[in-house]
């Protein structure tokens, strides 16, 4: 609980117009994209690092736990008080400080928005490549708290790639400034990248410095479907190591387009598996090259039909379905839980494998789509959480998934992050000595745990 | 669990919100305040706690149930296919319910109870016309072109003498459809002075000012006498766009869609196609049509929260701004009277609706 005298203490900070206890502002606090939810005590607005570090001082010495929350769009929970205290909301931070083309770099507030960074960096042809699906809402600090990543990974990379540098105010309420404006750097410890994926554990960041890249001018596209998930996973495998990176290659698999079909008219093919691929470059005959050569690696491995599409209109055709997806997850029932599975790019037929006989094993449909150019996979359960047998047979079937992927060397999550939905789960990826190592860390950063505690696991 | 109306009737749609926060894209009144408890995710939130038995509905609650403009950009973009608007209108009608109405409307209620519009204005202005005369349209005005805008509504009654158009004004009364975006019911007596009074001029068009007015005639069912006696009820918008000018302009224009008439009733290129015909400049704003941002005046937000909904307005007329127009033009008195009050000396562009601006280059007043 946090005391009146600690409440008078924050309005004096950030001022009476940025510091809330009203009741919709702790229930709109309570939770982001996940499904937990916890109310805070109290939520404040900042606008400067400096009220930042007072704050952060001012919990130190009074113990209460601090959130710092961006958007919101968690699905793992990494925004949710879990043990209340202050949530702290970055979004009025949102200033692009300054963008340098000559430096190829942007330097960025927390709550600058990934879309506004965008529109802004289009003009002069460049972008910041790790694309978020909720980048139209997502924050840049929350990005990088998140190490988010996006449909290009596969040839683009993380949030993590793109860190140069940051101003973090660390738990003791020093401001850290770490890295800086130089692409390149081997100079001490990586102390900006601890920070990146942090989730808000170790401090908060308060200024970001992004590297930025051209943007590819053209683009061609391919979909592919295929009789059998090992057809697809092998044609992933050999695009894979063909010498082509694609800037995007998704997957959809049958209960995916079983569930297309049923909720929207795009007719597709009931097959076993979709792939969808682009290729970028900055000529047309660049990107066409490419696609070609993932054609015939598609058409190698039993194909049933491919499409290919070279102008924007036909290719937003091909994509339509797949981003349909969230749209159809989201209306099948109340609740919808969204896993970030990532394996080695040659286990990703195998997994998806497990997943279905996962689903058929707790009688789940989990309709899956991925960015298997990096094994990252996205089998989503959609259950009714006012249904207490659902809710736990979901779980029960998430935690054996889990174990599953994390036992032939997979990872838990590959661009969400582990906050609340994972935390029980750390164990399955992380041994006892990493578990330590993470540990030892946060005391090392944040010995009165005041910062988002109750997510990582690092507490048990 | 609770057992208020809007879960009761919207129960699925309330819980298939899955709070990803993509409104925050779209919600013209997060974007002002950064506030996400007025986000339509924080309405949603809210909501569901109520209906989980964890939060009670009442006064506490205004702040974010009134703070909606029902401008409808979250749900048109909204993955999951929540109407947000629908909903946060039910509620309202649970507070009301419960006595627990924001007392603007209350007032606004009482109001309708004694006067004929929404102002409680005793003296209507005669815009130097006849009314109640036998025609083929009847022209309804609406409350904000008769009481607080009426250059707009002379200009457009010249326009439509202009090209002669056979109409007629009515002793109009507030169409009073607007009690049913806060929480409260139209008013059968004042919908039946309108019919009766519509029908009474052997009218088979009913040309409104006001998109709001149009809806409320097209769809609330105290107004469905309207229908079965053939009138047809369209909006000026849709009726000048068979119409042809004479005139036109090298003047840069540029269009902001009121929600009413574009996501609302899905009206968004025969404005256009009116505009081009007099005015080929014309420049769209950086958020038009289905994404448009809303002036900040609707579901009662201008009412209840003054100052948020001009500081929208502001927000918006910042896009007319970098357009480069030199005209911003629209099709609700409403906008206008809001787009108006917030703009700022230093903005050199005009405001007009639609058939203003016409009517102006008719009368040669734009060159």
């Amino acid at each position: 609980m946090i005391t009146q005298n600690v409440k008078d203490a924050l309005k004096e900070i950030v001022g009476e117009e940025n510091y809330s206890d009203h009741v919709i502002d702790l229930v709109a606090f309570a939770t982001d994209a996940s499904e937990h939810k916890q109310r805070p005590d109290c939520a404040v607005w900042v606008t400067s690092t400096e009220q930042v570090k007072a704050i952060i001082k001012l919990a130190n010495q009074e113990r209460f736990p601090v959130v710092p929350r961006g958007a919101g769009t968690s699905l793992a929970g990494l925004a949710v008080p879990a043990e209340g205290g202050l949530v702290m909301d970055l979004g009025r931070m949102n200033k692009i400080i300054k963008i340098s083309l000559d430096d190829r770099l942007v330097v960025v507030q927390p709550g600058v928005v990934y879309a506004d960074l965008d529109k802004k960096l289009a003009p002069d042809g460049f972008f910041f490549p790790p694309d978020p699906a909720s980048g139209m809402v997502a924050t840049l600090g929350g990005n990088v708290a998140t190490n988010a990543g996006g449909i290009r990974g596969a040839k683009y990379g993380t949030t993590r790639d793109y860190v140069l540098g940051l101003e973090v105010v660390l738990p003791n309420g020093e401001v850290l400034r770490a890295g800086g404006q130089n692409i390149k750097s081997s100079s001490g410890y990586d102390l900006a990248r601890i920070f990146v994926g942090s989730e808000g554990t170790l401090g908060v960041i308060t200024e970001i410095i992004l590297k930025i890249n051209p943007k590819p001018t053209e683009t061609a596209t391919a979909m592919a479907t295929f009789p059998t998930l090992a057809d697809a996973g092998r044609a992933v495998t050999q695009i894979m190591r063909s010498g082509i990176l694609p800037s995007v290659l998704e997957v959809m698999d049958r209960l995916a387009i079983k569930a297309i079909n049923e909720n929207t008219d795009l007719g597709l093919p009931e097959v076993e598996a979709v792939l969808l691929a682009e290729t970028d470059g900055f000529t047309a005959e660049e990107a066409s090259f490419q696609i070609q050569k993932i054609i015939d690696l598609f058409k190698a491995n039993n194909a049933s039909s491919v499409e290919m599409a070279t102008d924007p209109a036909e290719a937003a055709a091909l994509w339509a379905a797949r981003k349909s997806v969230y749209s159809v997850l989201t209306r099948l029932n109340n609740t919808v839980v969204v896993e970030d599975l990532a394996v080695p790019l040659s286990k990703v037929a195998d997994t998806l494998k497990i997943i279905e006989e996962v689903g058929e094993k707790y009688g789940l449909q989990m309709p899956t789509v991925g960015h298997v150019g990096d094994g990252n996979l996205h089998p989503g359960v959609a259950f009714d959480r006012y249904d207490e047998k659902q809710r736990e047979t979901a779980h029960a079937a998430a935690a054996e998934l889990l174990g599953r992927v994390a036992g032939m060397g997979g990872t838990l999550t590959g661009e969400h992050g582990i906050g609340l939905a994972k935390a029980p789960h750390m164990h399955l990826e992380h041994d006892p000595v990493s578990m330590e190592t993470m540990r030892s860390l946060k005391k090392l950063f944040d010995p009165h745990n005041i910062l988002n505690p109750g997510k990582m696991a690092l507490e048990a | 669990m609770s057992e208020y109306q809007f879960s009761e009737k919207y129960r699925d749609q309330l819980l298939r919100c899955s709070s990803c926060g993509f409104c925050r894209a779209s919600c013209p009144v997060f974007n002002l305040t950064q506030r996400p408890a007025l986000n339509a995710r924080g309405k949603m939130l809210v909501l569901q706690e109520v209906f989980e038995g964890n939060l009670p509905l009442d006064e506490e609650l205004h702040e974010t149930l009134f703070q909606c403009t029902t401008c409808a950009n979250c749900s048109t973009h909204c993955p999951s296919g929540v109407e947000v608007p629908t909903i946060i209108k039910e509620a309202r009608r649970d507070l009301a319910q419960a006595g627990a109405c924001h007392p603007t409307f209350i007032g606004m209620d009482q109001v309708l109870d004694k006067y004929s519009n929404i102002y409680g204005e005793d003296e209507p202005e005669d815009f130097e016309r006849e009314r109640n005369q036998e025609a083929e349209n009847v022209f309804f005005i609406g409350c904000v072109g008769q009481y607080r805008d009426e250059e707009p509504t002379e200009a457009t009654l010249d326009l439509l003498d202009h090209l002669e158009v056979d109409f007629t004004l009515i002793d109009e009364v507030c169409c009073s459809g607007v009690l049913e975006d806060v929480g409260l019911s139209l008013k059968e007596p004042l919908a039946q002075t309108n019919i009766e009074r519509i029908l009474a001029t052997g009218a088979k068009r009913l040309i409104t000012a006001c998109p709001y007015c149009m809806r409320t005639f097209q769809n609330h069912p105290a107004y469905a006498p309207l229908k079965e006696a053939g009138v047809e009820v369209v909006h000026i918008s849709q009726f000048l766009k068979d119409q042809d000018f004479g005139v036109t302009t090298d003047l840069k224009v540029t269009y902001h869609d009121p929600c009413d008439l574009g996501r609302h009733c899905g009206i968004y290129e025969e404005p256009r196609e009116t505009i081009k015909k007099v005015a080929p400049n014309l420049l769209e704003l950086a958020a038009n049509r289905e994404a448009a941002n809303c002036c900040g005046a609707g579901g009662g937000v201008r009412g209840a929260f003054a100052a948020n909904s001009i500081a929208m307005a502001r927000r918006r007329l910042e896009e007319v701004e970098a357009s480069g127009a030199d005209i911003l033009l629209t099709e609700c008195n409403s906008c206008v009277h809001n787009l108006g009050n917030a703009k700022l000396r230093s903005q050199k562009f005009q405001i007009f609706t639609t058939p203003q601006f016409i009517h102006a280059l008719v009368e040669g007043d734009l060159d």
